[in-house]
């Protein structure tokens, strides 16, 4: 039985403009605790060859439409994991840009895992510039896991 | 030009070639400051009541977070001027506070297009020899001279 909503399956979320800040690029590699000058300093990314303070490749993990997209926004947010993500970049995302993102329903597939069954919600996320050239697209599939899982587990 | 090529960090690799990373433990804090700094507040990753209570045995890290060491190992394999073009992850088993994440990558296939040299990569992460997720990632290095 599907619990995701499958007649939104290619649908685009609205556009929403991300800006760039050095300061939330600092903060995420701090928070993954990656050292890299790139992320912190603007001399050192540029020596690099970059235009200014460089994103770590997964940053795009937290460019979120500021309303949650339809078929997303219902889901029981216990029975929500990580599947599977992706990064593909045309050019490096470095702070001061503005990207215009939108995320698109791709797909859903019914899954049988080990611990019961799950539907693998599949979405494609897209960064363009201002001048709508495309910066990265983003694969995100998440683990929608059905509510058995959950009650059965919490009895045990 | 002339006479011998001088050998970049691109020259120097080969498929087969591997790279490892670990991490420190991983703590509930810096969960906290990874769900702040992603704007993921699902509270899998920090309330361990409702951790349990969605049949998780206790609170799990961000599968986001553990792909960020795969990303890390991965870049710095490539380099300081080299850089990550792909990288992908899927989430096997959940990673856990004190958990230390093991990050493994092989070279699978070297290329030169022209001004840039390609290095495509598999990546495994693993917790004390469980595997936690497995993905690839491209990385594009200089062909600059070292």
């Amino acid at each position: 039985m599907s619990e995701i909503d499958r007649t939104l399956i290619g649908t685009f979320s609205e556009p929403f403009t991300v800006e760039v800040e050095r300061g939330a690029i600092r903060k995420f590699a701090d928070a993954i605790g990656d050292p890299n000058p790139a992320y912190r300093d603007a001399d050192a990314a540029r020596a690099l060859g970059y235009d200014g303070i460089l994103a770590p490749p997964t940053f795009p993990t937290c460019f979120r439409p500021p309303k949650e997209p339809p078929w997303f926004a219902t889901l029981d947010r216990r029975r929500v994991m990580a599947g599977q993500m992706s990064f593909d970049y045309a050019r490096p995302i470095v702070a001061g840009m503005r990207l215009v993102c939108r995320l698109r329903f791709v797909a859903v597939e019914d899954k049988q895992g080990s611990k019961g069954s799950m539907e693998l919600l599949h979405q494609a996320l897209e960064g363009r510039d201002e001048s709508g050239e495309l910066v990265f697209t983003s694969g995100r599939s998440t683990v929608y896991r059905a509510l058995a899982q959950i009650e059965r587990r919490s009895l045990a | 030009m002339s006479g011998e090529r001088t050998t970049s960090a691109f020259d120097a690799r080969r498929v087969g070639d591997t790279f490892e990373f670990v991490t420190d433990a991983v703590t509930t804090q810096q969960l906290v400051r990874y769900a702040g700094a992603s704007d993921d507040y699902n509270r899998i990753h920090y309330d361990q009541p409702y951790a349990i209570d969605a049949g998780l045995g206790g609170i799990v890290a961000h599968g986001m977070l553990t792909m960020a060491f795969m990303a890390r190992a991965a870049g710095e394999f490539a380099g300081a001027g080299g850089r990550v073009t792909h990288v992908a992850a899927r989430f096997t088993a959940p990673v856990r506070p004190g958990d230390q994440v093991h990050v493994t990558g092989t070279v699978t296939a070297v290329a030169r297009d022209g001004l840039r040299g390609e290095l495509q990569c598999q990546l495994s992460a693993d917790v004390a020899g469980r595997v936690v997720a497995t993905g690839d990632a491209t990385l594009v290095l200089s062909l600059e001279p070292a």
